[in-house]
């Protein structure tokens, strides 16, 4: 049950969270760049609108002008006849210079209107028209003035063939100023009525694209509103899934502390009637040793000695069930040179005993405890002690390396971007075949006789598993006869 | 001439089979009556008040050194510890703590209350013959008792 807790909640994975906040905030940019596409879209339509209102404002006020010049043209005109008749009349050279005048000006009228219709090939031609009629009249003024100033009247003068052309080209002129007014007033109305149309389409075309744009900007807020509702509910969901992992671990927390009692008070409670086993049965030899016959006290001796090793089964799996279980706090950087050398010291009785040679080089720092560093090392060192050549004293060597990238990836599990050290333990012992070269690993597996070498084969069983609660990996290589090289894969401190 | 007086020694143990392995041990060297057993600290602590019927001094004589077990039902060595050294004539009787804890908060705790020594129980016979001939040695020959 433990191991499948575990598996859902590793105490360094990461717990998987469903992605709500992705739709959420998209949506919101997208309303939000849609607000700014109609907001401009409808400063553009304004600006072009003013632009418009500009154009067309300036196009009335040239019609206007256009028709005030000819006004003003057709009022010169008057004049012109008006004063001359005055002066017909009245003999008063003032009306004379009046006339000169109104010449002046109506030619200088007749000027700007060329200039304002220049575009307007009809209006030119109008003006061409109205410019010969006024020359005609302006002749017939002449001529009527020097014909007075000649004859002090007009008798004579003013046939009836004279009047109708004059009435005629008078009402020329006036049939032609009128026309020039159509004219303008024509090509006005073409030439905004496109516009015109547009124009009066704008009040509806302006209140589509604000009526949009408020309900794109509602949208936007109302996104925006629903995101954050939508993150509120994300961190909420978060704070559970964290009290909720926190509630796991404490439960497997505390499970583990009550497999450890367990484990604890089992083997306590287990040694005990062992003990008496082998008091009594020590007891029994010692007091009727003489009774004994035959082969009791080898019973009895083999009645011990399964007892001492049942005791000592029960220790190491003890011990098992302990390694790599120290807490966090006791996690140091420590150097594994000065750890080498306190195992060394701790082994100095076998060490002299056996008559074997430790070469120790250069050794990196690694995190660890202290006394589970003690314990791989032990466990190693006196392992290769241990399994030397019966008549050849034991070579050791210890060094260390960084690990390549190939070794690493040899093992998947490992994180293939932290950095590693291999550290090697060869020695020139007895070696084994290279298939149990996982089997040593496993608990209690042992490859040799309890008679030929001594121990119950869990030396290595928690040497891995405290290598592997360090995020390690340890693999052994072996030739027989030859020695073995035990390799530990140690992360590298940052 | 020094007179060599066997010692009395008073062995708190609750279990049967210990009991009777630490006897036989002793048995070896003192005389019966010079090693008494009682079975739990309650027992310990209410002999050596001299309660009834504790009080006859021939049956159950004032021991020169206690044998302290820890684990025993009812008060345990670490209670029955603290009250002899706290006791102003008791605490100058000599305790040793003799157990089957290995652990180092037992071993602690036992000198922090004022034991004299800690021994673990041995698994084999011999290896208790040997402890007892110590305890003997030391304690009646090696060192001076109080009065």
């Amino acid at each position: 049950m433990l191991l499948e807790m575990s598996k859902k909640f590793p105490i360094n994975g990461k717990v998987f969270m469903p992605s709500i906040l992705s739709p959420s905030i998209r949506r919101v940019k997208i309303y939000a760049i849609f607000s700014l596409i109609l907001i401009l879209a409808g400063s553009a339509t304004s600006y072009w609108v003013a632009d418009r209102i500009g154009f067309y404002t300036s196009e009335i006020m040239k019609a206007e002008e256009v028709m005030q010049l000819t006004d003003a043209l057709y009022l010169t005109i008057l004049e012109r006849e008006s004063n001359i008749r005055a002066y017909i009349i009245t003999g008063d050279r003032k009306f004379l210079e009046n006339y000169e005048n109104s010449i002046i000006e109506g030619e200088q009228v007749h000027r700007s209107l060329q200039n304002i219709t220049s575009k307007n090939e009809i209006q030119q031609n109008y003006l061409r028209d109205l410019e010969s009629i006024i020359r005609v009249r302006a002749e017939v003024f002449e001529k009527t003035k020097s014909y007075y100033m000649e004859n002090k009247s007009l008798v004579g003068f003013l046939t009836d063939q004279r009047v109708n052309s004059a009435i005629d080209n008078y009402q020329n002129i006036k049939r032609i100023i009128m026309s020039i007014n159509e004219e303008e007033s024509r090509t006005f109305a073409e030439k905004n009525s496109g516009l015109l149309n547009n124009i009066r389409a704008l009040p509806f075309t302006v209140s589509l694209i604000s009526l949009l744009s408020i309900a794109m900007g509602l949208l936007t807020l109302f996104s925006v509103l629903h995101y954050n509702k939508n993150q509120k509910n994300a961190i909420l969901q978060t704070q559970a899934y964290q009290d909720s992992l926190q509630e796991k671990l404490n439960l497997l927390d505390e499970s583990n502390k009550e497999l450890e009692q367990f484990a604890y008070v089992a083997s306590h409670d287990l040694q005990e009637p062992l003990r008496k086993i082998t008091s009594f049965s020590d007891l029994l030899i010692y007091q009727y040793r003489k009774e004994l016959k035959g082969d009791g006290e080898m019973y009895l001796d083999r009645i011990i000695s399964s007892s001492n090793r049942m005791k000592r089964l029960i220790i190491d799996l003890l011990e098992y069930s302990r390694a790599g279980r120290e807490n966090d706090n006791s996690m140091e950087e420590l150097e594994l040179n000065i750890v080498i050398d306190q195992v060394i010291e701790s082994l100095e009785i076998l060490i002299v005993e056996k008559n074997a040679k430790l070469t120790v080089s250069d050794l990196p720092i690694v995190k660890g405890s202290n006394t589970e560093l003690e314990q791989v090392f032990q466990n190693l060192i006196s392992n290769a002690i241990k399994f030397s050549k019966p008549n050849k004293p034991s070579e050791i060597q210890i060094d260390s390396i960084a690990a390549n990238k190939e070794i690493i990836k040899q093992f998947p599990h490992l994180e293939q971007d932290q950095a590693y050290h291999l550290i090697r333990i060869s020695d020139n012992g007895i070696g084994f075949s290279e298939e149990y070269a996982q089997r040593i690993f496993t608990i209690f597996q042992r490859l040799h006789g309890k008679h030929e070498y001594e121990g119950t084969g869990i030396g290595l069983a928690i040497t891995k598993r405290i290598i592997e609660k360090y995020k390690g990996v340890i693999f052994a290589q072996s030739k027989p006869y030859i020695g073995s090289t035990f390799n530990i894969i140690i992360p590298k401190i940052n | 001439m020094v007179l060599k007086k066997k010692i009395t020694i008073l062995i708190a143990e609750d279990d049967e089979d210990d009991k009777y392995l630490i006897l036989k041990a002793f048995a070896r060297t003192l005389p019966q009556n010079n090693v008494i057993c009682v079975e739990d600290g309650e027992v310990l602590i209410q002999y050596l008040n001299r309660v009834t019927p504790y009080d006859e001094d021939e049956k159950y004589p004032v021991p020169d050194i206690i044998l302290l077990d820890l684990n025993m039902p009812r008060k345990d060595g670490k209670a029955a510890l603290a009250e002899i050294k706290s006791h102003d004539v008791l605490k100058k009787i000599p305790v040793i703590i003799f157990t089957t804890s290995t652990s180092k908060e037992d071993i602690d705790a036992s000198y922090s209350l004022g034991s004299n020594s800690f021994i673990t129980k041995p698994s084999s016979f011999e290896g208790l013959l040997k402890i007892t001939e110590e305890i003997e040695n030391y304690w009646a020959r090696t060192v001076v008792l109080p009065s």
